[in-house]
């Protein structure tokens, strides 16, 4: 997985405009755009349902499949799973053979997988990202998606510390964990993790 | 009304250029973003290139204005467009922010004003939609 900021608005841009304005009233009109690269068509499904952003996605309608085996994202729990690999290459297989004999590939991509590589842009304003940061690095969130959302906070700190420092899962932000019965019961450490 | 950018997110045409390859090419768009930003001349025969009907590759930036209008005019924009982020500041005056893609689909829509003030704004920081609209008509 590759992450990385491109651009973004400037808190300090408006301020200088808005002097009276706080930082919370300003955040629908920040905007950050990152490269996302090599995460999962799983994770990119979980990052499309944000619907208050903006997404340019690698299609595969247009772009041909090569070398999936190299291409896939492995979860950690499946790590050497000789049952996974060989689905991979019966798949990749599969795609191969339907394009080679010219059927399209929109229709050859239906046999790819969902652990296929996927990269694209995403450009969110400073409230929905506050948001889907509280969502996404949140222990009960998913892994590749988690280390996607840090992997942003950690790049997002770096750039504006006054808005960001105080962003990470929601149990970080509020104080309490807002996931009732499901809470994963590492309030303290999560706590600890997302503290400078 | 008065209309007046403040701010918006740099290398607006790159970006666009960027969303138009990433979806088609095959390269990581990072690289795109990096090799393509240091190339103008790249950019305008990308972004030359542009239909404006997948109105997504308009969404990855964002711009910000002071507007000077009474309340009646800002809920006019509110009803025409949902699109738009407003916040009072005072005295009449709005911070008002979108993305491009707004701005081309409120002029498409729309020929009042607010929409020539949008328009006009945006001609240096993105000459060639701006080009495009003018040339269109959209």
């Amino acid at each position: 997985m590759n992450v990385q900021l491109l651009t973004f608005i400037p808190l300090s841009c408006l301020e200088e405009v808005f002097p009276s304005i706080g930082i919370e009233e300003l955040l629908p009109h920040l905007s950050y755009t990152f490269a996302i690269e090599k995460i999962s068509r799983v994770s990119s499904h979980q990052l499309v349902r944000h619907r208050v952003a903006s997404f340019s996605q690698q299609s595969q309608r247009y772009i041909r499949m090569k070398r999936l085996r190299e291409r896939v994202v492995v979860p950690p729990s499946i790590n050497d799973n000789e049952e996974f690999y060989s689905l991979i290459q019966h798949s990749s297989e599969a795609y191969q053979k339907l394009v080679d004999l010219d059927v399209p590939k929109e229709d050859a991509r239906f046999v790819l997988p969902n652990a296929a590589e996927t990269s694209l842009l995403l450009t969110m304003d400073g409230r929905s990202m506050i948001h889907f940061l509280g969502l996404r690095t949140c222990n009960r969130a998913q892994w590749e998606i988690r280390m996607l959302g840090d992997s942003m906070l950690e790049q997002l700190r770096e750039v504006e510390s006054r808005i960001f420092n105080k962003a990470g899962p929601y149990c970080f932000r509020l104080g309490y964990c807002p996931e009732g019965k499901f809470t994963c019961g590492h309030m303290k450490e999560v706590l600890e993790m997302y503290s400078l | 009304m008065k209309l007046s950018l403040i701010a918006h997110s740099p290398n607006i045409e790159a970006m666009i250029a960027t969303s138009m390859l990433t979806t088609t090419s095959g390269v990581l768009p990072s690289t795109i973003y990096n090799r393509i930003k240091a190339n103008p001349e790249k950019v305008h025969e990308v972004v030359g290139r542009i239909e404006v009907q997948h109105g997504n590759i308009l969404e990855h930036n964002r711009l910000v204005w002071r507007l000077d209008a009474t309340r009646e005019e800002v809920l006019g924009i509110l009803l025409r467009s949902k699109f738009f982020d407003i916040t009072d500041v005072g005295d009449g005056a709005w911070a008002l922010s979108c993305d491009l893609r707004t701005i081309v689909e409120y002029h498409q829509e729309k020929k009042d004003e607010f929409s020539e003030l949008l328009v006009e704004s945006i001609k240096d920081v993105t000459p060639q939609i701006y080009s495009y609209i003018r040339r269109t008509g959209k």
